[in-house]
């Protein structure tokens, strides 16, 4: 059956990354066919506004409303009447004194002129005619030619002429150029800055996440960060509290669970302690009563024997703390010859009372190897252990150093009947797997040389291994 | 006067026998099988016997507010729970920890070690050999002659050091960083000078010393 998964609701389309993106894409899509139009168009508007403003300061309007004005007065002079013509330049003068006026009669003689011009000809030819245009076309003075009578049909003309200064602007054509390349500018650069800052911000935010990832609290695992947004970077940040928030739920649950065996394990050892402890008190008891030597030798036994049932349970419990990966072991650098005496100071009473010689020759020099404290007594007190139970019978009891491969080792030996044999107290060999064990987590390597009478144990670190 | 002693142990098998022996041995205990009533009972008492697994307040519980309620009291923690967790989490607050099975003698021996450590044995001085040994007045006399030796400070501190913990062995290392309060350097030759001096001071002959004995590669030692 297909298994359903359920989605997390992402988030909102106008709150996600993808949109705003998406927003600028299409600002930078709108850039050329929308900017540039626009831009043209505020141009062209403010150009608009400023040039009709200053149109008001035109003293007599710009050169087409002159050009109607002078044909509207020349069509209505009359050719047959010279004087009208002179006394309408003369008006003309009056009102626009800047200005030239001539005019020229039907003949071709030049008539009043306004004031006196000494290029122009007495008489004009058709070719002066011409000629008197070409040059002022486009030219200054503004020149505007109007033939006399209705309509403008008469043959003579009257031409006026204004300084071009006064009916256009001094300003140049294309004068806003600069401030239209400004407004792109602008408008690339809010462009440039706008995508700056988006990808500035991801940026920003992925860089917090991925600090927040490397950060660790007490509990070594991760913080949970503060989720502001909720776009895909938001969902990121509340999937990645969701992971450390599991996390520390394992952990939690994990220690529970070793709390918990640890405690077991704990009530377990006292159970069993317990009615050992009444045991020996019984048996204590018993020495001061009147008894037989067979008697006082089974009491010793029995002592003994509650001793040795105490060290095994001990040894059962950790055995099964450790295995169960349980016994968590803090190694650091240390110097073993250090342990070693302290230890062997330990049991030194032990071994005097069983009649063990020991022979310690150890270096004056610390030997550093990285062990942890309590795991490598353990490995030294079940070492010991073992050679007053089981090598007793040697007498002997040597701690020394030698070199192996350019390291040192340490060196335990007896003289004892050799590992392999079988020995009274023998059991399961838990002591020595406990011993097995701890050597291995604590990066450290043991050789045994057992023959019939003597037991060789040397430990070093690993890499003497080749 | 006999010395006063706090029992705390809910095992009625263990606990009769534990004060049979201690009276055997000239304590007066007073026994108690709850840490609730351990609480009301600490007045007078020169030593506390703390069992860890009580019913209801626990031995850590009832040892902490013991050590609160009067920290001189020294407080021997006798357990049936043997991980290194909780003898660390014992000797946070008590000064001995022992684990069941115990021999009886080991348990009188370290109600012995701590008393003198507390002082609550009184200004009884220790007998080693021929020496008498006042550590409360920092004096040292030769018992047979009568004569007082004169110690120097570093002397008398090692000596203490060595008798308070009377029948062990203590490494150089132990010694050293108890009496001078520094890391021990392997080499130094300063704790061999002084107990050369000491030995000179306190031992019959010291070419063949018999109140510090010294063991081989281990350290030194001073038997009852």
């Amino acid at each position: 059956m297909k298994k359903l998964v359920k989605r997390p609701r992402g988030p909102r389309f106008h709150q996600t990354l993808l949109t705003r993106y998406l927003l600028i894409i299409l600002f930078a899509f709108l850039f050329i066919p929308i900017i540039f139009p626009l831009a043209s168009f505020v141009y062209m508007l403010t150009e608009e506004y400023t040039s009709s403003r200053n149109e008001d300061y035109l003293k007599y309007g710009d050169g087409s409303t002159l050009e109607a004005m002078w044909h509207q007065e020349a069509s209505q002079l009359d050719e047959e009447t010279p004087e009208q013509t002179d006394r309408k330049l003369q008006e003309m003068k009056r009102n626009y004194p800047e200005g030239s006026f001539f005019w020229v009669d039907a003949s071709g003689e030049t008539q009043l002129q306004l004031p006196r011009q000494e290029q122009l000809p007495e008489r004009w030819t058709h070719a002066d005619a011409i000629r008197y245009m070409k040059k002022h076309i486009d030219g200054d003075p503004y020149t505007v030619v109007a033939f006399i009578g209705p309509d403008n049909s008469g043959a003579g003309f009257m031409v006026m002429q204004l300084p071009r200064s006064l009916i256009q602007l001094s300003t140049p054509v294309g004068a806003g150029t600069p401030f239209y390349i400004a407004f792109l500018f602008i408008m690339f650069a809010f462009f440039v800055l706008l995508s700056l800052l988006f990808f500035r911000q991801i940026r920003r935010r992925l860089l917090r996440l991925q600090s927040a990832m490397k950060v660790h609290g007490s509990d070594g695992l991760p913080m949970p960060i503060v989720q502001k947004k909720q776009d895909e970077i938001g969902e990121l940040e509340a999937a990645f509290n969701e992971m450390t928030d599991q996390l520390r739920g394992s952990k939690e649950r994990e220690s529970a669970e070793e709390e918990l065996r640890k405690r077991l394990i704990a009530n377990l050892s006292h159970d069993l302690r317990t009615p050992l402890t009444v045991m020996n008190s019984h048996a204590y008891s018993l020495r001061g009563e009147a008894l037989s030597e067979h008697g006082k030798a089974a009491v010793k036994q029995l002592e003994q024997k509650i001793a040795s049932l105490g060290s095994l349970i001990e040894n059962l419990l950790s055995y099964t703390l450790m295995t169960g990966g349980r016994y968590p072991l803090k190694l650091e650098q240390l110097d073993v010859l250090r342990l070693v005496r302290e230890s062997a100071a330990a049991w030194y009473p032990l071994w005097e009372q069983e009649g063990i010689e020991p022979d310690i020759d150890l270096p004056g020099e610390p030997i550093i190897w990285r062990v942890d404290k309590e795991g490598f007594r353990r490995v030294l007190d079940n070492l010991f252990q073992n050679i007053v139970r089981h090598a007793h019978n040697g007498q002997y009891i040597g701690l020394s150093s030698e070199t192996r491969e350019g390291q040192t080792a340490l060196v335990i030996s007896d003289r004892g009947a050799g590992m392999e044999s079988e020995s009274s107290g023998k059991g399961a060999g838990i002591g020595l797997a406990i011993v097995e064990y701890l050597i291995a987590e604590m990066e450290l390597e043991w050789r045994t040389e057992s023959t019939a009478n003597s037991t060789r144990i040397s430990i070093f670190p690993r890499q003497l291994q080749t | 006067m006999s010395v006063r002693l706090l029992y705390i142990e809910d095992d009625r098998e263990i606990g009769s026998f534990v004060c049979k022996h201690l009276e055997k041995q000239g304590y007066e205990v007073h026994w108690v099988t709850s840490g609730e009533s351990a609480l009301k009972a600490a007045a007078g008492c020169k030593l506390v016997i703390l069992d860890v697994m009580l019913p209801g307040l626990d031995g850590f519980t009832v040892g902490q507010r013991l050590k609160k309620a009067d920290p001189a009291v020294p407080i021997l923690m006798l357990s049936a729970r043997t991980s290194i967790d909780d003898k660390l989490q014992g000797l946070q607050f008590a000064d001995d920890y022992l684990t069941k099975p115990f021999h009886p003698d080991e348990l009188t021996a370290r109600i012995e070690v701590l008393l003198r450590r507390s002082g609550a044995a009184g200004s009884e001085p220790v007998a080693v050999k021929h020496l008498l040994v006042y550590e409360q007045q920092n004096r040292v006399v030769n018992s047979t002659t009568g004569e007082e030796i004169t110690l120097t400070g570093k002397q008398f501190h090692i000596f203490s050091y060595l008798l308070r913990h009377l029948g062990q062995i203590m490494t150089k290392e132990q010694i050293y960083e108890a009496v001078w309060g520094e890391s021990f350097i392997e080499g130094d030759k300063t704790l061999m000078v002084h107990i050369r001096y000491l030995r000179e001071k306190i031992e019959l002959n010291p070419a063949a010393p018999e109140v510090i004995e010294t063991v081989r590669g281990i350290g030194y030692r001073v038997r009852p």
